[in-house]
């Protein structure tokens, strides 16, 4: 086993089973985040993404997936999951989570 | 100290905060070395219902190089998780703990250890027992027993232990940090123009607190290299990079890769040597990249800041500080180890890279405890820091010595070091710890019980 498993299993299910599809906030221009989960209802601007995804088979990632707009303008975005982390630069995406907050 | 809130950061996070680590060949089984290094500072023994703990959503790392790169070859990695008997108490424990199994102990902890060498993780340690916090005679009635189980024998020769101790670090924090006042020594305190002060005995200030210490025991020949026998070792804490506080559940929830918020080799070096501003940066990164640091330990504010403390104490210091001198004595000891024949017959050398590093030449053997001295090499006792560092060890003294110019004679035979150089003390020994070492595996002594010892 890999010490990078940060998870064990019971915990990673715990908490699956109670996440909802977008908590804590991302605000436009300015850094923020947010935690999602696969497979969760969503809100409407974020929910398009959601099902789009899944109907492309996206894969099954266990525990929360963070998002961090690092900046809504310029649409740099830090995906966390697991022990990694992507970088994403995707204006679209930022406005969207950024409405979607209101 | 020697790493307790060191940096600004760090010092609000005590559940990483790396206190000390020591490194030495084991007295009682010397074809081993053991590894221990300490977190959760100054520990009020009865500071309960919910006593410390390691954070489970830390990663704590000890790490050894063995080829002189400040990269680790091997790592021993420990992963915490916590368990909670009965949630419908707010007891930490609902009767006497007299096992480690006790089903009296509602909340307990558990690690795993996984050995890391390059790409390859090996995972030598499941579940293994945390023992309790040292509460009370009601409560922890043989507490010595029941730690005694927490040591776990594994594959490979490995013995591990990691929970509470004593704190065995002995310093006079309330007088170091009132503008470097040694009590020993504050008659000579230049005072900035207030009333001068007696010189009085040290006084201890980590005396009756407590930590959460891993400690390892581990054959020699499983972290050297063939003819090289010199080690570097140091410990991290990691952190993963996003962390949101799940308000629903009332608990922190993180994701992302695992970013280093703690670091720790040479006893006071990110307390003493390097600048406030630069600390959290220090603790971010491998020893690898001490050659950004290493300006500090060429030029320490400390050696600058002692002739004006102590006025007309450290007249040579003062000279070889005024003329820019860089201290490759220090340099030595911290960064690449003694090389071959600065000390008659004593090296620990480990490369040319400069990293901060606890380095132990693991072929010299334990020195006796009758012969040990406690200032280490500085005393002639090649078994104590800086080579490794025992427990009873007194760092402070040591780095003050040598900060004050005494090692610097090392490096060039016509220096004079001052006279007080050589003696500066905070004025404390293993005398003032009152839970004594053991002698065996932990090593450090009983924690101090919130009973037996409130604040």
């Amino acid at each position: 086993m890999s010490s990078q498993d940060a998870e064990r299993p019971s915990e990673q299910a715990r908490r699956l089973s109670r996440r909802t599809m977008l908590r804590g906030a991302a605000t436009a221009g300015a850094a923020g985040l947010a935690v999602t989960a696969i497979g969760s209802a969503a809100s409407p601007a974020f929910a398009a993404t959601t099902n789009q995804s899944q109907s492309h088979r996206a894969p099954q990632v266990a525990g929360p997936i963070m998002v961090h707009v690092r900046d809504a303008k310029s649409g740099d975005i830090e995906v966390f999951s697991g022990t990694s982390k992507t970088r994403l630069r995707d204006k679209d995406l930022a406005a969207r989570i950024a409405r979607a907050i209101g | 100290m020697s790493s307790h809130r060191e940096a600004p950061e760090i010092s609000k996070d005590p559940v990483a905060d790396s206190t000390d680590v020591y490194a030495f060949v084991s007295p009682d089984k010397p074809d081993t070395v053991t590894l221990i290094a300490n977190y959760i500072p100054l520990q009020e023994p009865s500071g309960g219902p919910n006593f410390y703990e390691f954070g489970d959503d830390v990663l704590y790392g000890i790490h050894i190089d063995n080829n002189g790169d400040g990269y680790p070859d091997i790592s021993y990695e420990f992963r915490f998780s916590t368990q909670v008997l009965d949630e419908n108490t707010f007891l930490y424990n609902t009767g006497p703990i007299e096992a480690i199994n006790s089903p009296y102990f509602n909340r307990r902890q558990f690690y795993d250890l996984t050995v890391v060498y390059g790409d390859s993780h090996q995972t030598v340690g499941v579940n293994l027992a945390c023992p309790p916090c040292n509460i009370g005679p009601l409560s922890t009635p043989n507490y010595n027993t029941v730690a005694g189980q927490a040591i776990h024998h594994l594959d490979h020769g490995i013995r591990v232990f990691a929970g509470q101790r004593a704190e065995a670090f002995y310093v006079d924090l309330g007088s170091i940090f009132d503008l470097g006042d040694l009590r020993p020594f504050e008659n000579l305190h230049a005072t900035f123009g207030l009333p001068g002060l007696a010189a009085k005995p040290g006084v201890n200030a980590t005396n009756h607190l407590n930590v959460h210490s891993i400690a390892i025991q581990v054959p020699i020949s499983s972290v050297t290299r063939h003819g090289h026998p010199s080690i570097g070792v140091w410990t991290t804490a990691s952190r993963q990079s996003a962390t949101v506080w799940d308000a629903d559940h009332g608990e922190k929830v993180s994701s992302g890769p695992w970013r280093q918020v703690s670091r720790l080799g040479n006893p006071l070096v990110n307390e003493l040597i390097n600048p406030l501003g630069k600390k959290d940066l220090w603790n971010s990164l491998p020893p690898s990249d001490d050659k950004l640091f290493a300006e500090y330990v060429a030029h320490p504010g400390l050696a600058a800041l002692l002739p004006t403390l102590y006025p007309g104490v450290f007249p040579n210091l003062a000279k070889l500080v005024a003329a820019g001198t860089a201290r490759a004595d220090l340099e030595a000891i911290l960064l690449t180890g003694i090389p071959a024949g600065i000390v008659p017959g004593f090296t620990n050398f480990t490369g040319k890279v400069l990293a901060d590093m606890l380095r132990l030449n693991t072929s010299i053997k334990p020195t006796p405890t009758a012969k040990q001295s406690i200032y280490g090499l500085l005393g002639g006792d090649a078994g104590g820091f800086p080579n490794g560092r025992r427990v009873t060890d007194d760092v402070v003294a040591i780095e003050l010595r040598a900060l004050a110019g005494v090692t610097y004679a090392l490096v060039d035979k016509t220096y004079k070091p001052d006279a007080a150089a050589g003696e500066l003390t905070d004025g404390l020994t293993p005398a003032s710890v009152s839970s004594k070492t053991t002698g065996t595996f932990p090593y450090l002594g009983e924690p101090y019980s919130g009973y037996n010892d409130p604040s």
